[in-house]
């Protein structure tokens, strides 16, 4: 297995989709090279941090506006 | 793994009765269906324009389009997938037109390899690693301003795949159901959306882990 091979399966790995023979080659992989074990950790990272920042909430008032809105259009 | 929370036979039913009798004028029904959805529609409407202003919008022009015409939703998928469609479909055409210097063409953060399949550039940068940084941290102050300016670098399709898997937690057929796209194309969106999130984030925050 490459980087690019690794890069290649990575979401599939991280989500448990990998054959068990395919992870046993990723993981040797990831053994010998430090750049795909600093990929996989900022990968695995960039991932949590993205879903963590889009968790933001709706303000109260804007659903007091969007009750307000839907009252006088639709009555 | 993301539980497919759309897709439950027994919400499903729920759900469509209500959006029935919201099409119908019943007040209460469309306050159940607010209390479901609405802070869904708002986080996939943010999460696409990245505008508060125009995620109210998109709130409000959804919310009317479920009353107006959800008496003829025939039930083909679930409710919430029903919603997060219109939700995507009015956000991406409210982006379309809008200003996009912001955004960067996504081959320039995607990683480069050598013949042999080994990733190019410089090793500093190949090695660094900021995943110890506590998320906290990440998400707060200069960091999380590097995080946001990185989400706002990507394509707006890309966001919305991104808010649908991660934020929402929906699969990828799931997803791939709401935007119209295949199942794989879906998986590559996913991809290379994160593979330049990641990258983006590398070039700032890797700087300081070295």
């Amino acid at each position: 297995m490459t980087c690019r091979d690794l890069i290649d399966v990575l979401d599939d790995y991280l989500d448990g989709r990998l054959e068990r023979d395919e992870v046993a080659a990723l993981e040797r992989h990831l053994a010998e090279c430090e750049a795909c074990r600093a990929y996989l950790a900022t990968y695995r990272k960039t991932r949590s941090l993205g879903a963590r920042a889009g968790r933001v909430e709706m303000p109260d008032e804007m659903k007091t506006r969007l009750r307000r809105f839907l009252r006088e259009r639709v009555g | 793994m993301p539980h497919g929370v759309i897709d439950s036979p027994a919400m499903t039913s729920d759900e469509q009765l209500l959006l029935s009798r919201a099409a119908a004028g019943d007040a209460g029904a469309l306050e159940g269906l607010m209390g479901r959805y609405s802070a869904r529609v708002y986080r996939l409407a943010y999460g696409i324009t990245r505008n508060q202003a125009d995620a109210e919008e998109i709130v409000q022009d959804v919310f009317l389009q479920l009353v107006l015409k959800g008496a003829g939703f025939e039930g083909r998928s679930a409710v919430g997938s029903w919603i997060y469609r219109v939700t995507t479909n009015v956000a991406l055409n409210k982006r379309r037109g809008k200003r996009r210097e912001v955004e960067t063409p996504l081959d320039d953060c995607l990683p480069t390899f050598k013949a042999d399949g080994h990733r190019e550039g410089p090793r500093a940068l190949l090695v660094a690693d900021w995943s110890q940084r506590p998320d906290a941290e990440l998400l707060s102050g200069e960091a999380r301003q590097i995080l946001d300016e990185a989400i706002d670098r990507l394509p707006e399709h890309y966001r919305a795949v991104l808010i649908l898997r991660d934020v929402e937690e929906l699969s990828n057929e799931e997803v791939a159901d709401i935007v119209g796209d295949s199942v794989s194309a879906v998986k590559t969106r996913l991809h290379r959306a994160r593979m330049a999130l990641r990258e983006l984030l590398t070039r700032r925050l890797g700087a300081e882990a070295r």
